[in-house]
């Protein structure tokens, strides 16, 4: 292969690198956002933004 | 964070990545003819070098947010292991993944064993990897991110490593080319769009690690609506 060649099959991977993690990142997001909503509103709950791991952990330490 | 400042991060990052992708192949001189086997291959340095820089950050978050877990067990640090992790791997992957096309060009093979720097930067990708992958087989819980931190932050000991290593055993891996101490030999056109490729790869990232934080955020109020439900509501 020329260096041409390579130089282009180097930049097309990593331009599929960055959009394949962009888009994984945003369709996580959205995903989520979409299941919080609906267990929410099934619940009648508002949000809730604790960290159930890191209290538990904090409850655990003080005892 | 709001989600108009990750979006603005991310945006321009990106602008930032593909003006420097610009830069790199439009305007940026070419290297001397006689100083590389392949030349035209080179211009690849325009997006390895800053993906390698962005990757060092994201293993220096993942280290801050692996300690503020392990030592403080503040809920952020392990949101930032979590961003850390994820940015490592990617920018990492990106990382060996131009320097092989790179070394298959310049080199003939695309990884040399004996050469310290791309083993060890392999192993922190490979760290990286091992992180993702773990903590999306594993269940949350405090042993697991216990065990993670701590692999966080022993891991984090091969960045100053990979970083002097070719200082001291230059192999096959080009010495650096910025922070050198001395003039360094870069032609300043270079060093510019190698300036603003690591800015764009620093602001871009930022973005991507804020926005990973936030989904964090997100699956620990799923698990909370879970085990709510899970008790009765």
């Amino acid at each position: 292969m020329e260096g041409m060649s390579y130089l282009t099959v180097g930049y097309l991977g990593m331009i599929l690198g960055i959009a394949i993690w962009t888009w994984t990142v945003f369709a996580r997001s959205k995903n989520l956002e979409l299941r919080i909503d609906a267990i929410e509103t099934s619940m009648g709950k508002e949000d809730i933004e604790a960290d159930s791991i890191a209290l538990q952990s904090t409850i655990s330490e003080e005892n | 964070m709001g989600e108009r400042i990750r979006a603005s991060f991310l945006s321009v990052g990106f602008v930032g990545i593909m003006s420097t992708l610009y830069l790199g192949l439009m305007w940026a001189p070419s290297v001397a003819i006689d100083a590389f086997e392949s030349p035209a291959a080179q211009r690849i340095f325009y997006w390895h070098v800053p993906s390698a820089w962005a990757a060092f950050i994201a293993f220096a978050i993942l280290f801050i947010g692996s300690a503020l877990w392990f030592f403080k067990r503040s809920p952020t640090g392990w949101r930032l292991h979590v961003a850390g992790a994820e940015a490592g791997l990617a920018t990492g992957l990106m990382t060996v993944w131009s320097g092989t096309i790179w070394g298959s060009a310049e080199w003939g093979t695309p990884w040399d064993w004996t050469d310290v720097r791309l083993n060890t930067f392999g192993l922190l990708t490979l760290l990286a990897l091992f992180l993702v992958l773990g903590r999306r087989s594993q269940p949350d819980g405090i042993e697991t991110r216990d065990v993670f931190s701590a692999f966080g932050l022993f891991g984090f000991a091969l960045v100053p490593f990979t970083y002097i290593a070719t200082r001291f055993w230059v192999i096959r891996h080009p010495g650096p080319v910025v922070a050198t101490g001395s003039d360094g030999s870069l032609q300043s056109d270079m060093a510019l769009v190698l300036f603003i490729g690591a800015i764009s790869f620093t602001i871009f990232i930022i973005g991507h690690i804020l926005t990973s934080m936030h989904i964090t955020k997100l699956e620990q109020r799923v698990e909370m609506l879970q085990s709510e439900i899970d008790k009765g509501g």
